[in-house]
Protein backbone atom coordinates (compact mmCIF):
# COMPACT_ATOMS: atom_id res chain seq x y z
CA UNK A 1 0.00 0.00 0.00
CA UNK A 2 1.29 3.40 -0.89
CA UNK A 3 1.37 5.49 2.28
CA UNK A 4 1.52 8.71 0.28
CA UNK A 5 -1.52 7.88 -1.80
CA UNK A 6 -3.63 11.04 -1.57
CA UNK A 7 -6.62 9.80 -3.55
CA UNK A 8 -10.17 9.87 -2.24
CA UNK A 9 -12.39 6.81 -1.83
CA UNK A 10 -14.21 7.74 -5.03
CA UNK A 11 -10.97 8.00 -6.98
CA UNK A 12 -9.79 4.65 -5.63
CA UNK A 13 -13.06 2.99 -6.64
CA UNK A 14 -12.79 4.50 -10.09
CA UNK A 15 -9.22 3.22 -10.37
CA UNK A 16 -10.25 -0.31 -9.37
CA UNK A 17 -13.13 -0.32 -11.85
CA UNK A 18 -10.94 1.10 -14.61
CA UNK A 19 -8.18 -1.44 -13.97
CA UNK A 20 -10.56 -4.39 -14.31
CA UNK A 21 -11.78 -2.96 -17.62
CA UNK A 22 -8.20 -2.74 -18.79
CA UNK A 23 -7.61 -6.34 -17.71
CA UNK A 24 -10.61 -7.42 -19.75
CA UNK A 25 -9.17 -5.74 -22.82
CA UNK A 26 -5.85 -7.52 -22.52
CA UNK A 27 -6.07 -11.11 -21.26
CA UNK A 28 -4.55 -14.28 -22.63
CA UNK A 29 -4.76 -17.92 -21.62
CA UNK A 30 -1.32 -17.65 -20.08
CA UNK A 31 -2.66 -15.13 -17.56
CA UNK A 32 -5.30 -17.55 -16.21
CA UNK A 33 -3.30 -19.33 -13.45
CA UNK A 34 -2.02 -16.04 -11.99
CA UNK A 35 -5.46 -14.44 -12.25
CA UNK A 36 -7.17 -17.37 -10.57
CA UNK A 37 -4.62 -17.24 -7.74
CA UNK A 38 -5.31 -13.52 -7.20
CA UNK A 39 -9.06 -13.36 -7.79
CA UNK A 40 -9.89 -14.47 -4.22
CA UNK A 41 -7.97 -11.51 -2.83
CA UNK A 42 -9.93 -9.11 -5.02
CA UNK A 43 -13.26 -10.50 -3.80
CA UNK A 44 -12.14 -10.46 -0.18
CA UNK A 45 -10.98 -6.84 -0.43
CA UNK A 46 -14.25 -5.87 -2.11
CA UNK A 47 -16.23 -7.59 0.62
CA UNK A 48 -14.27 -5.80 3.36
CA UNK A 49 -14.81 -2.47 1.63
CA UNK A 50 -18.52 -3.19 1.26
CA UNK A 51 -18.73 -3.92 4.99
CA UNK A 52 -16.82 -0.71 5.79
CA UNK A 53 -19.33 1.51 3.96
CA UNK A 54 -21.81 3.19 6.32
CA UNK A 55 -24.93 1.07 6.78
CA UNK A 56 -28.06 2.28 4.99
CA UNK A 57 -30.60 3.93 7.26
CA UNK A 58 -33.35 1.51 8.29
CA UNK A 59 -35.97 1.20 5.60
CA UNK A 60 -33.94 3.15 3.07
CA UNK A 61 -32.88 0.11 1.05
CA UNK A 62 -33.92 -3.46 0.51
CA UNK A 63 -32.74 -5.93 3.19
CA UNK A 64 -31.32 -8.21 0.50
CA UNK A 65 -28.83 -5.57 -0.69
CA UNK A 66 -25.99 -6.88 1.44
CA UNK A 67 -26.77 -10.50 0.69
CA UNK A 68 -25.34 -10.46 -2.84
CA UNK A 69 -21.90 -9.56 -1.57
CA UNK A 70 -22.08 -12.26 1.12
CA UNK A 71 -22.98 -14.85 -1.54
CA UNK A 72 -20.18 -13.71 -3.83
CA UNK A 73 -17.68 -13.95 -1.01
CA UNK A 74 -18.79 -17.46 -0.10
CA UNK A 75 -18.57 -18.51 -3.77
CA UNK A 76 -15.05 -17.13 -3.95
CA UNK A 77 -14.05 -18.98 -0.79
CA UNK A 78 -15.50 -22.17 -2.26
CA UNK A 79 -13.42 -21.68 -5.41
CA UNK A 80 -10.33 -21.15 -3.31
CA UNK A 81 -10.93 -24.36 -1.33
CA UNK A 82 -11.36 -26.28 -4.58
CA UNK A 83 -8.13 -24.84 -5.96
CA UNK A 84 -6.26 -25.91 -2.82
CA UNK A 85 -7.77 -29.42 -2.98
CA UNK A 86 -7.02 -29.88 -6.68
CA UNK A 87 -3.57 -28.32 -6.42
CA UNK A 88 -4.35 -26.14 -9.45
CA UNK A 89 -3.27 -23.53 -10.39
CA UNK A 90 -0.92 -24.11 -7.43
CA UNK A 91 1.74 -21.76 -6.14
CA UNK A 92 3.16 -19.12 -8.42
CA UNK A 93 3.20 -15.43 -9.15
CA UNK A 94 0.10 -13.31 -8.65
CA UNK A 95 -1.49 -11.23 -11.38
CA UNK A 96 -0.13 -7.74 -10.81
CA UNK A 97 -3.17 -5.97 -12.21
CA UNK A 98 -5.67 -7.83 -10.04
CA UNK A 99 -3.34 -7.42 -7.09
CA UNK A 100 -3.47 -3.68 -7.74
CA UNK A 101 -7.26 -3.81 -7.72
CA UNK A 102 -7.25 -5.68 -4.39
CA UNK A 103 -4.80 -3.21 -2.85
CA UNK A 104 -6.83 -0.27 -4.12
CA UNK A 105 -10.03 -1.61 -2.59
CA UNK A 106 -8.23 -2.34 0.69
CA UNK A 107 -6.89 1.22 0.69
CA UNK A 108 -10.43 2.56 0.24
CA UNK A 109 -11.71 0.39 3.12
CA UNK A 110 -8.83 1.62 5.26
CA UNK A 111 -9.68 5.24 4.47
CA UNK A 112 -13.33 4.77 5.39
CA UNK A 113 -12.41 2.87 8.55
CA UNK A 114 -10.09 5.63 9.75
CA UNK A 115 -11.83 8.76 8.52
CA UNK A 116 -15.39 7.95 7.50
CA UNK A 117 -16.82 6.91 10.87
CA UNK A 118 -18.76 10.15 11.21
CA UNK A 119 -20.69 9.74 7.95
CA UNK A 120 -24.40 9.19 8.58
CA UNK A 121 -26.32 8.40 5.40
CA UNK A 122 -29.34 10.52 6.24
CA UNK A 123 -28.84 13.06 3.48
CA UNK A 124 -30.12 12.12 0.01
CA UNK A 125 -26.86 13.11 -1.69
CA UNK A 126 -24.80 10.99 0.74
CA UNK A 127 -27.10 8.01 0.22
CA UNK A 128 -26.80 8.41 -3.55
CA UNK A 129 -23.03 8.55 -3.25
CA UNK A 130 -22.99 5.39 -1.14
CA UNK A 131 -25.25 3.62 -3.64
CA UNK A 132 -22.86 4.66 -6.39
CA UNK A 133 -19.90 3.33 -4.36
CA UNK A 134 -21.62 -0.05 -3.89
CA UNK A 135 -22.43 -0.14 -7.57
CA UNK A 136 -18.78 0.58 -8.45
CA UNK A 137 -17.61 -2.26 -6.21
CA UNK A 138 -20.09 -4.67 -7.71
CA UNK A 139 -19.27 -3.53 -11.23
CA UNK A 140 -15.58 -4.07 -10.52
CA UNK A 141 -16.33 -7.65 -9.49
CA UNK A 142 -18.67 -8.17 -12.44
CA UNK A 143 -16.15 -7.03 -15.04
CA UNK A 144 -13.24 -8.64 -13.17
CA UNK A 145 -14.98 -12.04 -13.01
CA UNK A 146 -15.66 -11.82 -16.73
CA UNK A 147 -12.00 -11.03 -17.39
CA UNK A 148 -10.78 -13.98 -15.32
CA UNK A 149 -13.38 -16.18 -17.04
CA UNK A 150 -12.14 -15.11 -20.49
CA UNK A 151 -8.57 -15.93 -19.47
CA UNK A 152 -9.66 -19.34 -18.10
CA UNK A 153 -11.58 -20.17 -21.29
CA UNK A 154 -8.58 -19.23 -23.40
CA UNK A 155 -6.35 -21.29 -21.13
CA UNK A 156 -8.58 -24.38 -21.49
CA UNK A 157 -8.61 -23.97 -25.27
CA UNK A 158 -4.80 -23.69 -25.28
CA UNK A 159 -4.42 -26.81 -23.09
CA UNK A 160 -6.84 -28.82 -25.23
CA UNK A 161 -4.98 -27.83 -28.37
CA UNK A 162 -1.55 -28.56 -27.00
CA UNK A 163 -2.43 -31.84 -25.24
CA UNK A 164 -4.44 -33.44 -28.03
CA UNK A 165 -3.42 -37.11 -28.18
CA UNK A 166 -1.25 -36.84 -25.07
CA UNK A 167 -1.49 -38.43 -21.64
CA UNK A 168 -4.26 -37.60 -19.16
CA UNK A 169 -1.62 -36.09 -16.87
CA UNK A 170 -0.82 -33.48 -19.50
CA UNK A 171 -4.45 -32.75 -20.34
CA UNK A 172 -5.83 -32.61 -16.81
CA UNK A 173 -5.60 -28.80 -16.79
CA UNK A 174 -8.62 -28.74 -19.13
CA UNK A 175 -11.29 -30.16 -16.76
CA UNK A 176 -9.88 -28.15 -13.85
CA UNK A 177 -10.07 -25.02 -15.94
CA UNK A 178 -13.59 -25.91 -17.05
CA UNK A 179 -14.64 -26.14 -13.41
CA UNK A 180 -13.20 -22.66 -12.76
CA UNK A 181 -15.00 -21.32 -15.85
CA UNK A 182 -18.36 -22.61 -14.64
CA UNK A 183 -17.94 -21.17 -11.17
CA UNK A 184 -16.77 -17.83 -12.53
CA UNK A 185 -19.76 -17.75 -14.86
CA UNK A 186 -22.09 -18.23 -11.87
CA UNK A 187 -20.22 -15.51 -10.00
CA UNK A 188 -20.54 -13.18 -12.98
CA UNK A 189 -24.27 -13.88 -13.28
CA UNK A 190 -24.84 -13.03 -9.64
CA UNK A 191 -22.83 -9.81 -9.74
CA UNK A 192 -24.43 -8.95 -13.10
CA UNK A 193 -27.89 -9.35 -11.58
CA UNK A 194 -27.03 -6.68 -9.01
CA UNK A 195 -25.62 -4.34 -11.63
CA UNK A 196 -28.46 -5.02 -14.08
CA UNK A 197 -29.35 -1.85 -15.93
CA UNK A 198 -28.93 0.34 -12.85
CA UNK A 199 -25.25 1.17 -13.29
CA UNK A 200 -25.67 4.47 -15.13
CA UNK A 201 -28.41 5.68 -12.79
CA UNK A 202 -26.43 4.78 -9.66
CA UNK A 203 -23.26 6.36 -11.05
CA UNK A 204 -25.14 9.64 -11.49
CA UNK A 205 -25.32 9.92 -7.72
CA UNK A 206 -21.53 9.79 -7.43
CA UNK A 207 -20.17 12.94 -5.83
CA UNK A 208 -17.45 14.15 -8.17
CA UNK A 209 -15.67 17.25 -7.06
CA UNK A 210 -13.81 18.98 -9.86
CA UNK A 211 -11.94 22.22 -9.41
CA UNK A 212 -14.35 25.05 -8.63
CA UNK A 213 -14.19 28.35 -10.48
CA UNK A 214 -10.67 29.54 -10.93
CA UNK A 215 -9.15 26.73 -8.87
CA UNK A 216 -7.76 24.98 -11.93
CA UNK A 217 -6.15 28.17 -13.20
CA UNK A 218 -4.62 28.77 -9.78
CA UNK A 219 -3.33 25.21 -9.53
CA UNK A 220 -1.92 25.35 -13.05
CA UNK A 221 -0.11 28.64 -12.40
CA UNK A 222 1.37 27.38 -9.15
CA UNK A 223 2.27 24.03 -10.71
CA UNK A 224 3.97 25.80 -13.60
CA UNK A 225 5.95 28.08 -11.29
CA UNK A 226 7.24 25.18 -9.22
CA UNK A 227 8.11 23.06 -12.26
CA UNK A 228 9.83 25.94 -14.06
CA UNK A 229 12.06 26.52 -11.05
CA UNK A 230 12.81 22.81 -10.70
CA UNK A 231 13.64 22.30 -14.36
CA UNK A 232 15.74 25.44 -14.70
CA UNK A 233 17.67 24.53 -11.55
CA UNK A 234 18.37 20.98 -12.71
CA UNK A 235 18.70 21.39 -16.47
CA UNK A 236 18.95 24.95 -17.82
CA UNK A 237 19.22 23.92 -21.47
CA UNK A 238 18.22 26.20 -24.32
CA UNK A 239 15.22 23.95 -25.08
CA UNK A 240 13.93 24.21 -21.51
CA UNK A 241 14.61 27.93 -21.40
CA UNK A 242 12.73 28.36 -24.68
CA UNK A 243 9.64 26.60 -23.35
CA UNK A 244 9.86 28.47 -20.04
CA UNK A 245 10.05 31.82 -21.81
CA UNK A 246 7.28 31.01 -24.27
CA UNK A 247 5.00 29.84 -21.47
CA UNK A 248 5.71 32.97 -19.44
CA UNK A 249 4.85 35.00 -22.54
CA UNK A 250 1.64 32.97 -22.76
CA UNK A 251 0.84 33.79 -19.13
CA UNK A 252 1.31 37.49 -19.88
CA UNK A 253 -0.92 37.19 -22.97
CA UNK A 254 -3.60 35.42 -20.95
CA UNK A 255 -3.26 37.96 -18.15
CA UNK A 256 -3.83 40.76 -20.66
CA UNK A 257 -6.96 39.10 -22.06
CA UNK A 258 -8.46 38.12 -18.70
CA UNK A 259 -7.72 41.47 -17.04
CA UNK A 260 -9.25 43.21 -20.06
CA UNK A 261 -12.39 41.13 -19.62
CA UNK A 262 -12.32 41.86 -15.88
CA UNK A 263 -12.13 45.59 -16.55
CA UNK A 264 -14.99 45.42 -19.03
CA UNK A 265 -17.25 43.56 -16.62
CA UNK A 266 -16.43 45.50 -13.47
CA UNK A 267 -14.26 42.90 -11.76
CA UNK A 268 -11.06 44.88 -12.25
CA UNK A 269 -10.67 48.61 -11.83
CA UNK A 270 -10.99 50.13 -15.30
CA UNK A 271 -8.74 53.07 -14.60
CA UNK A 272 -5.97 50.93 -13.13
CA UNK A 273 -6.27 48.55 -16.03
CA UNK A 274 -6.16 51.18 -18.75
CA UNK A 275 -3.42 53.34 -17.27
CA UNK A 276 -1.13 50.89 -15.54
CA UNK A 277 -1.88 47.23 -16.08
CA UNK A 278 -2.47 46.98 -19.82
CA UNK A 279 0.76 48.63 -20.95
CA UNK A 280 3.05 46.92 -18.42
CA UNK A 281 1.58 43.47 -18.99
CA UNK A 282 1.93 43.93 -22.74
CA UNK A 283 5.51 45.12 -22.33
CA UNK A 284 6.45 42.07 -20.27
CA UNK A 285 4.82 39.84 -22.89
CA UNK A 286 6.96 41.41 -25.60
CA UNK A 287 10.09 41.02 -23.46
CA UNK A 288 9.38 37.35 -22.77
CA UNK A 289 8.77 36.75 -26.48
CA UNK A 290 12.03 38.48 -27.39
CA UNK A 291 14.00 36.35 -24.90
CA UNK A 292 12.25 33.21 -26.16
CA UNK A 293 13.32 34.06 -29.71
CA UNK A 294 16.92 34.28 -28.51
CA UNK A 295 16.74 30.86 -26.86
CA UNK A 296 15.07 29.41 -29.95
CA UNK A 297 18.13 30.36 -32.01
CA UNK A 298 20.25 28.27 -29.67
CA UNK A 299 18.21 25.09 -30.03
CA UNK A 300 18.41 22.46 -32.70
CA UNK A 301 15.35 20.47 -33.84
CA UNK A 302 16.42 17.30 -32.03
CA UNK A 303 16.88 19.00 -28.63
CA UNK A 304 14.82 17.42 -25.86
CA UNK A 305 12.64 19.38 -23.50
CA UNK A 306 11.93 18.21 -19.95
CA UNK A 307 8.61 16.37 -20.21
CA UNK A 308 7.51 17.50 -16.74
CA UNK A 309 7.93 21.07 -17.94
CA UNK A 310 6.01 20.22 -21.12
CA UNK A 311 3.13 18.78 -19.08
CA UNK A 312 3.06 21.77 -16.73
CA UNK A 313 2.92 24.12 -19.74
CA UNK A 314 0.17 21.99 -21.31
CA UNK A 315 -1.93 22.08 -18.15
CA UNK A 316 -1.47 25.82 -17.85
CA UNK A 317 -2.58 26.33 -21.43
CA UNK A 318 -5.61 24.11 -20.90
CA UNK A 319 -6.56 26.01 -17.73
CA UNK A 320 -6.32 29.34 -19.55
CA UNK A 321 -8.39 28.04 -22.44
CA UNK A 322 -11.07 26.83 -20.04
CA UNK A 323 -11.50 30.37 -18.75
CA UNK A 324 -10.65 32.59 -21.67
CA UNK A 325 -11.14 30.81 -25.01
CA UNK A 326 -14.16 30.32 -27.17
CA UNK A 327 -13.60 28.04 -30.15
CA UNK A 328 -10.71 29.58 -32.08
CA UNK A 329 -10.18 32.88 -30.30
CA UNK A 330 -10.69 34.74 -27.01
CA UNK A 331 -14.10 34.49 -25.42
CA UNK A 332 -16.13 37.68 -25.04
CA UNK A 333 -15.71 39.41 -21.66
CA UNK A 334 -19.24 38.53 -20.54
CA UNK A 335 -18.68 34.88 -21.50
CA UNK A 336 -15.50 34.78 -19.39
CA UNK A 337 -17.31 36.48 -16.51
CA UNK A 338 -20.05 33.86 -16.76
CA UNK A 339 -17.52 31.07 -16.35
CA UNK A 340 -15.47 32.24 -13.40
CA UNK A 341 -15.15 35.12 -10.96
CA UNK A 342 -12.76 37.34 -12.91
CA UNK A 343 -11.78 39.21 -9.76
CA UNK A 344 -10.53 35.95 -8.29
CA UNK A 345 -8.78 35.08 -11.57
CA UNK A 346 -7.13 38.52 -11.49
CA UNK A 347 -5.71 37.76 -8.05
CA UNK A 348 -4.20 34.50 -9.26
CA UNK A 349 -2.72 36.29 -12.25
CA UNK A 350 -1.32 38.98 -10.00
CA UNK A 351 0.56 36.25 -8.09
CA UNK A 352 1.73 34.76 -11.37
CA UNK A 353 3.03 38.14 -12.52
CA UNK A 354 4.94 38.43 -9.23
CA UNK A 355 6.50 34.99 -9.50
CA UNK A 356 7.40 35.75 -13.12
CA UNK A 357 9.99 38.22 -11.82
CA UNK A 358 11.81 35.41 -10.08
CA UNK A 359 11.72 33.19 -13.15
CA UNK A 360 13.09 36.12 -15.17
CA UNK A 361 15.94 36.52 -12.67
CA UNK A 362 16.76 32.81 -12.89
CA UNK A 363 16.85 33.06 -16.69
CA UNK A 364 19.03 36.16 -16.56
CA UNK A 365 21.46 34.35 -14.24
CA UNK A 366 21.67 31.45 -16.67
CA UNK A 367 22.27 33.85 -19.57
CA UNK A 368 24.99 35.69 -17.68
CA UNK A 369 26.76 32.90 -15.87
CA UNK A 370 26.17 29.50 -17.44
CA UNK A 371 29.36 28.59 -19.27
CA UNK A 372 27.78 25.53 -20.89
CA UNK A 373 25.43 27.43 -23.18
CA UNK A 374 25.77 26.25 -26.76
CA UNK A 375 24.02 26.68 -30.08
CA UNK A 376 24.20 25.60 -33.73
CA UNK A 377 27.23 27.21 -35.41
CA UNK A 378 25.36 28.84 -38.30
CA UNK A 379 22.73 30.47 -36.12
CA UNK A 380 25.37 31.58 -33.63
CA UNK A 381 27.55 33.08 -36.34
CA UNK A 382 24.57 34.90 -37.84
CA UNK A 383 23.46 36.21 -34.45
CA UNK A 384 26.97 37.28 -33.44
CA UNK A 385 27.35 39.30 -36.65
CA UNK A 386 23.90 40.84 -36.24
CA UNK A 387 24.65 41.85 -32.65
CA UNK A 388 28.01 43.31 -33.65
CA UNK A 389 26.32 45.31 -36.42
CA UNK A 390 23.77 46.55 -33.89
CA UNK A 391 26.45 47.81 -31.51
CA UNK A 392 28.36 49.27 -34.48
CA UNK A 393 25.26 51.29 -35.37
CA UNK A 394 25.38 52.68 -31.86
CA UNK A 395 28.86 53.95 -32.62
CA UNK A 396 30.92 51.20 -30.99
CA UNK A 397 32.82 49.71 -33.88
CA UNK A 398 35.14 46.91 -32.73
CA UNK A 399 37.73 44.80 -34.46
CA UNK A 400 36.78 42.17 -37.03
CA UNK A 401 36.73 38.89 -35.13
CA UNK A 402 35.75 35.46 -36.41
CA UNK A 403 33.44 34.22 -33.66
CA UNK A 404 32.65 30.86 -35.24
CA UNK A 405 35.13 29.00 -37.41
CA UNK A 406 34.20 28.36 -41.05
CA UNK A 407 34.56 24.62 -40.43
CA UNK A 408 31.98 24.73 -37.64
CA UNK A 409 29.66 26.84 -39.78
CA UNK A 410 30.02 24.46 -42.72
CA UNK A 411 29.20 21.40 -40.60
CA UNK A 412 26.77 23.39 -38.43
CA UNK A 413 28.37 21.92 -35.30
CA UNK A 414 27.18 22.78 -31.83
CA UNK A 415 29.48 25.49 -30.48
CA UNK A 416 29.80 27.51 -27.29
CA UNK A 417 27.87 30.76 -27.68
CA UNK A 418 30.12 33.61 -28.88
CA UNK A 419 30.67 36.59 -26.62
CA UNK A 420 28.44 39.04 -28.59
CA UNK A 421 25.59 36.53 -28.48
CA UNK A 422 25.89 36.21 -24.72
CA UNK A 423 26.03 39.99 -24.35
CA UNK A 424 22.88 40.34 -26.44
CA UNK A 425 21.19 37.64 -24.39
CA UNK A 426 22.09 39.36 -21.14
CA UNK A 427 20.76 42.65 -22.52
CA UNK A 428 17.48 40.99 -23.44
CA UNK A 429 17.12 39.30 -20.05
CA UNK A 430 17.98 42.53 -18.22
CA UNK A 431 15.12 44.22 -20.06
CA UNK A 432 12.93 41.25 -19.23
CA UNK A 433 13.64 41.50 -15.49
CA UNK A 434 12.90 45.20 -15.62
CA UNK A 435 9.59 44.84 -17.45
CA UNK A 436 8.52 41.88 -15.31
CA UNK A 437 9.20 44.02 -12.23
CA UNK A 438 7.09 46.81 -13.68
CA UNK A 439 4.22 44.41 -14.37
CA UNK A 440 4.44 43.07 -10.82
CA UNK A 441 4.28 46.58 -9.40
CA UNK A 442 1.33 47.55 -11.57
CA UNK A 443 -0.52 44.34 -10.72
CA UNK A 444 -0.16 44.98 -6.98
CA UNK A 445 -3.33 47.07 -7.19
CA UNK A 446 -5.35 43.99 -8.15
CA UNK A 447 -5.44 42.79 -4.57
CA UNK A 448 -7.08 45.96 -3.31
CA UNK A 449 -9.41 46.21 -6.26
CA UNK A 450 -10.77 42.78 -5.49
CA UNK A 451 -11.05 43.44 -1.79
CA UNK A 452 -12.81 46.76 -2.35
CA UNK A 453 -15.31 45.27 -4.75
CA UNK A 454 -18.69 45.13 -2.97
CA UNK A 455 -20.24 41.68 -2.76
CA UNK A 456 -22.60 40.97 -5.60
CA UNK A 457 -21.09 43.54 -7.91
CA UNK A 458 -20.67 41.44 -10.93
CA UNK A 459 -21.43 42.39 -14.42
CA UNK A 460 -21.78 46.18 -14.16
CA UNK A 461 -18.87 48.05 -15.66
CA UNK A 462 -17.02 50.21 -13.19
CA UNK A 463 -15.71 53.51 -14.33
CA UNK A 464 -15.48 55.69 -11.26
CA UNK A 465 -13.58 53.64 -8.73
CA UNK A 466 -10.19 54.28 -10.21
CA UNK A 467 -9.31 57.18 -7.96
CA UNK A 468 -9.65 55.08 -4.85
CA UNK A 469 -6.64 53.07 -5.90
CA UNK A 470 -4.26 55.86 -6.56
CA UNK A 471 -2.04 55.01 -3.64
CA UNK A 472 1.70 54.80 -3.96
CA UNK A 473 2.49 52.15 -6.53
CA UNK A 474 5.89 50.72 -7.11
CA UNK A 475 6.64 51.42 -10.70
CA UNK A 476 9.82 50.32 -12.35
CA UNK A 477 10.92 48.44 -9.28
CA UNK A 478 14.66 48.39 -8.88
CA UNK A 479 15.90 44.90 -9.53
CA UNK A 480 19.58 44.13 -9.13
CA UNK A 481 21.32 43.52 -12.43
CA UNK A 482 23.47 40.50 -12.97
CA UNK A 483 27.16 40.99 -13.49
CA UNK A 484 28.01 40.89 -17.16
CA UNK A 485 30.51 38.40 -18.35
CA UNK B 1 14.36 10.61 -22.45
CA UNK B 2 14.28 8.91 -25.83
CA UNK B 3 12.76 5.82 -27.38
CA UNK B 4 15.25 3.31 -28.79
CA UNK B 5 12.69 0.61 -29.56
CA UNK B 6 10.50 2.39 -32.11
CA UNK B 7 10.72 0.84 -35.60
CA UNK B 8 12.22 2.70 -38.55
CA UNK B 9 8.98 3.45 -40.43
CA UNK B 10 7.22 4.82 -37.39
CA UNK B 11 10.34 6.76 -36.46
CA UNK B 12 10.60 8.37 -39.91
CA UNK B 13 6.91 9.29 -39.89
CA UNK B 14 7.14 10.72 -36.39
CA UNK B 15 10.20 12.72 -37.39
CA UNK B 16 8.17 14.22 -40.24
CA UNK B 17 5.40 15.04 -37.75
CA UNK B 18 8.00 16.77 -35.56
CA UNK B 19 9.22 18.89 -38.48
CA UNK B 20 5.67 19.92 -39.37
CA UNK B 21 4.79 20.79 -35.78
CA UNK B 22 7.99 22.72 -35.24
CA UNK B 23 7.39 24.75 -38.37
CA UNK B 24 3.72 25.26 -37.47
CA UNK B 25 4.77 26.63 -34.05
CA UNK B 26 7.24 29.02 -35.69
CA UNK B 27 4.54 30.23 -38.13
CA UNK B 28 1.95 30.64 -35.37
CA UNK B 29 4.37 32.65 -33.27
CA UNK B 30 5.36 34.80 -36.24
CA UNK B 31 1.69 35.61 -36.89
CA UNK B 32 1.15 36.23 -33.18
CA UNK B 33 4.04 38.68 -33.00
CA UNK B 34 2.66 40.52 -36.03
CA UNK B 35 -0.76 40.76 -34.34
CA UNK B 36 0.65 41.97 -31.02
CA UNK B 37 1.02 40.79 -27.42
CA UNK B 38 -2.70 40.03 -26.98
CA UNK B 39 -2.95 37.66 -29.93
CA UNK B 40 -4.50 34.32 -29.06
CA UNK B 41 -1.99 32.79 -31.49
CA UNK B 42 0.70 33.03 -28.80
CA UNK B 43 -1.11 30.30 -26.88
CA UNK B 44 -1.80 28.31 -30.04
CA UNK B 45 1.93 28.41 -30.80
CA UNK B 46 2.67 27.26 -27.28
CA UNK B 47 0.27 24.34 -27.70
CA UNK B 48 1.89 23.32 -30.98
CA UNK B 49 5.35 23.60 -29.44
CA UNK B 50 4.43 21.38 -26.48
CA UNK B 51 2.99 18.80 -28.91
CA UNK B 52 6.24 18.98 -30.85
CA UNK B 53 8.22 18.37 -27.62
CA UNK B 54 6.05 15.34 -26.90
CA UNK B 55 6.71 13.98 -30.39
CA UNK B 56 10.49 14.52 -30.16
CA UNK B 57 10.55 12.68 -26.82
CA UNK B 58 9.17 9.58 -28.55
CA UNK B 59 12.04 9.42 -31.04
CA UNK B 60 15.44 7.74 -30.69
CA UNK B 61 18.24 10.01 -29.49
CA UNK B 62 19.93 9.94 -32.91
CA UNK B 63 16.81 10.75 -34.94
CA UNK B 64 17.46 13.12 -37.83
CA UNK B 65 15.18 16.14 -37.53
CA UNK B 66 17.23 18.54 -39.62
CA UNK B 67 16.31 19.48 -43.15
CA UNK B 68 14.44 22.22 -44.92
CA UNK B 69 11.25 23.42 -43.26
CA UNK B 70 8.02 22.62 -45.12
CA UNK B 71 7.09 25.10 -47.85
CA UNK B 72 3.60 25.53 -46.42
CA UNK B 73 3.09 28.43 -43.96
CA UNK B 74 -0.57 27.93 -43.17
CA UNK B 75 -0.69 26.80 -39.54
CA UNK B 76 -4.00 24.94 -39.85
CA UNK B 77 -2.81 23.14 -42.98
CA UNK B 78 0.47 22.14 -41.32
CA UNK B 79 -1.43 20.75 -38.35
CA UNK B 80 -3.80 18.84 -40.61
CA UNK B 81 -0.81 17.35 -42.45
CA UNK B 82 0.76 16.32 -39.13
CA UNK B 83 -2.50 14.71 -38.05
CA UNK B 84 -2.77 12.80 -41.33
CA UNK B 85 0.75 11.48 -40.88
CA UNK B 86 0.03 10.21 -37.37
CA UNK B 87 -2.70 7.96 -38.78
CA UNK B 88 -0.06 5.62 -40.17
CA UNK B 89 1.75 5.22 -36.84
CA UNK B 90 0.57 2.06 -35.07
CA UNK B 91 -0.45 2.12 -31.41
CA UNK B 92 2.04 -0.32 -29.91
CA UNK B 93 4.23 -0.60 -26.83
CA UNK B 94 7.08 0.79 -28.95
CA UNK B 95 5.06 3.88 -29.80
CA UNK B 96 3.80 4.52 -26.28
CA UNK B 97 2.66 8.12 -26.02
CA UNK B 98 1.25 8.33 -29.54
CA UNK B 99 -2.38 8.45 -28.39
CA UNK B 100 -2.01 11.61 -26.26
CA UNK B 101 -0.03 13.15 -29.12
CA UNK B 102 -2.79 12.38 -31.64
CA UNK B 103 -5.40 13.83 -29.27
CA UNK B 104 -3.26 16.94 -28.76
CA UNK B 105 -2.83 17.45 -32.51
CA UNK B 106 -6.56 16.94 -33.17
CA UNK B 107 -7.35 19.53 -30.49
CA UNK B 108 -4.90 21.92 -32.13
CA UNK B 109 -6.47 21.35 -35.56
CA UNK B 110 -9.86 22.24 -34.08
CA UNK B 111 -8.39 25.27 -32.35
CA UNK B 112 -6.67 26.52 -35.50
CA UNK B 113 -9.55 25.95 -37.91
CA UNK B 114 -12.05 28.80 -37.99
Amino acid sequence: MNRRDGRSVGELLLDADFTTRQVLMDVTGQDAPAMLRTWGEVVQSASELWAALPEPVRGATSPIDGVTMARLESMSQGMHRTQVRQGWPGDGPADERLLHVAETLTRAADLIGRRGGHIRPTDTAVRADLDAARMRIMHTLYVGAHGVGVAARQHVADVELSSRGKSSRESRGAPRGQDAINRLAAFEQLAGAYVGNRFARAAQGEQVRGPYGTERLQQALIGWDIQAHRTLAASPTAANLLLASRTQAGIATAAGAILHAGARTGHVDTDAYEHRLASTVDATQVAWTHVATRWAEMTSPADRTDLDLVHAAGELRAAVREVAHDKTTWARPDVMAGRVDLGEAAQHLQQALSSAVDVACVIRDVAAQDTNLTGPARAMSHRANADIDRTANRGQRGEDVVWVTPGDVYANRTVAIPEPVRAGLVDATDTLVQTAGNAMSAAACLDRVTQDRPPGSGQEPTTSRGRRHEGPTLMAQEVPRAARP
Amino acid sequence: MSNQTIDQDASDTLAAVCRLLRHAAVCAWAEAEAEGPRSHLHLLGLGIHTASCQAVAMLPADADLEGHPPAQDDVAQLLRSAEELTRSIPVLDQTAGISPLVVAICDLVREATP
